[in-house]
């Protein structure tokens, strides 16, 4: 059975109430939401709630999903709308609140979650994706949604452009304007380690 | 320094869907463009600083589990059968709030059942109705049974008088048959009587005869002698 059939399958099931195949199909997705949250929120409690905003309207939504797109698609555009909504609510990821103890805090929460890994690598990984996400704080929020799902989802121009309708051509601008400032932090943090 | 192309040639090289000659001519541009190469090696670099991501583990959390088996009421075996089934209590409640709000009456008639909402006087009528009609059916199924009663206490009565007047004609008979024998007993005996008293008057009459003759012969024997 491949992935898309195992998502039909598990999607049957939970409509017809089964627990165990929702809990299962929230499995398969959750670590792809969460990470997203992330990226996006740069903070773990701003990404847990995110993610439990996008199940919670996956679930709401279940019924209305009719197959004609891959799941996770699907999953990434409830998770777009969810972002912005509550980026209207309070501005996630300000450069403000980047780089402070929080994050560093959320880092070796991680960690000491975790004894079981390499503490050593971990916190390399941590201290990579804390960078990453100093990157991506620069970004206003439609500009790190389309890295996001351009670089991480690996989505077309066309798919980007259907789920902020917008045109291809300003989706493709804002990619690029998002690069070039990516660049420049960049440049920075070579400079500047 | 600048390139007037940078940012079109550069927009259009992270395009999903370059035409083969436009790539080629992009690729061109950037071998032949030492500002435009540099900065596509910029955002590249940009690029791949991001795809350093490292996946986070996922922090531990109910999955929405618990509200998905608090709305569907199931657990984790359940099959949508007792999904449907769960709704049973609910429906009954609704059903019996709605005869009680909506005042459901259910009348039993010869017609079959009949259901009612709402003001009851109409049923009532109604109900005056059937009482009477069922009054009335009462009164002639009583009527006709006391007339089959009376046909029955009527035909016993007749078979009882004609066994009556059998016996009576019977006993008749045979009283006058006791009777005929008695007067014929009586005049049997009576003859007899006669026939003795007769005899005996024979015998009287006879003596008296003899006596006579006696007397006679006693007399013409008187005579001579004197």
């Amino acid at each position: 059975m491949s992935l898309i059939d195992e998502d039909a399958a598990l999607i049957a099931s939970a409509l017809n109430g089964s627990a165990f195949a929702w809990e299962k199909l929230v499995k398969r997705h959750e670590s792809k939401v969460y990470n997203l949250g992330m990226r996006l929120t740069g903070n773990s409690s701003d990404a847990m709630d995110l993610m439990q905003e996008v199940f919670l309207g996956v679930y709401r939504n279940l019924h209305r999903f009719r197959g004609d797109a891959k799941f996770s698609s699907w999953i990434f555009r409830i998770a777009h709308n969810k972002a912005v909504d509550m980026n209207r609510r309070k501005r996630l990821m300000t450069t403000q609140s980047s780089g402070n103890d929080q994050d560093d805090k959320d880092i070796f929460e991680s960690i000491a979650n975790d004894s079981k890994d390499e503490p050593d690598r971990k916190l390399g990984e941590q201290q990579q994706n804390n960078q990453i996400c100093k990157m991506l704080a620069i970004l206003p929020l439609e500009q790190r949604l389309i890295v996001e799902l351009k670089v991480f989802q690996s989505q077309t121009f066309d798919e980007i452009a259907d789920m902020q309708e917008i045109s291809v051509n300003t989706a493709k601008t804002r990619f690029y304007t998002a690069l070039k400032k990516l660049k420049v932090v960049s440049e920075e943090n070579h400079v500047l380690p | 320094m600048s390139c007037p192309k940078t940012q079109h040639l550069l927009q259009e090289y992270f395009s999903d869907d370059l035409a083969p000659f436009a790539r080629e001519e992009i690729e061109l541009h950037l071998n032949s463009c030492e500002i435009c190469g540099s900065e596509l090696e910029a955002l590249l670099l940009a690029q791949s600083n991001l795809q350093n991501w490292q996946d986070q583990r996922v922090p531990h959390w109910d999955r929405g589990v618990d509200l998905f088996k608090r709305e569907h009421r199931v657990s984790g075996s359940t099959t949508g059968f007792w999904r449907w089934w769960q709704w049973v209590p609910t429906a009954a409640s609704f059903a019996m709030l709605s005869i009680l709000f909506l005042n459901v009456s259910v009348v039993s008639g010869e017609q079959g059942f009949s259901i009612t909402f709402g003001d009851n006087s109409s049923s009532q009528q109604q109900f005056q109705s059937q009482l009477t009609e069922f009054q009335e059916l009462q009164r002639d199924e009583i009527q006709a049974l006391i007339t089959r009663v009376e046909d029955r206490l009527d035909s016993n009565s007749v078979q009882l008088l004609q066994a009556v007047m059998d016996q009576t004609q019977q006993i008749t008979a045979d009283n006058l048959d006791r009777i005929y024998a008695f007067f014929e007993q009586n005049r049997i005996r009576d003859l007899e009587d006669m026939r003795v008293g007769y005899q005996a008057l024979v015998d009287s009459d006879y003596e008296t005869i003899r006596t006579l003759q006696q007397l006679a012969q006693f007399v013409s024997y008187q005579e001579p002698v004197r």
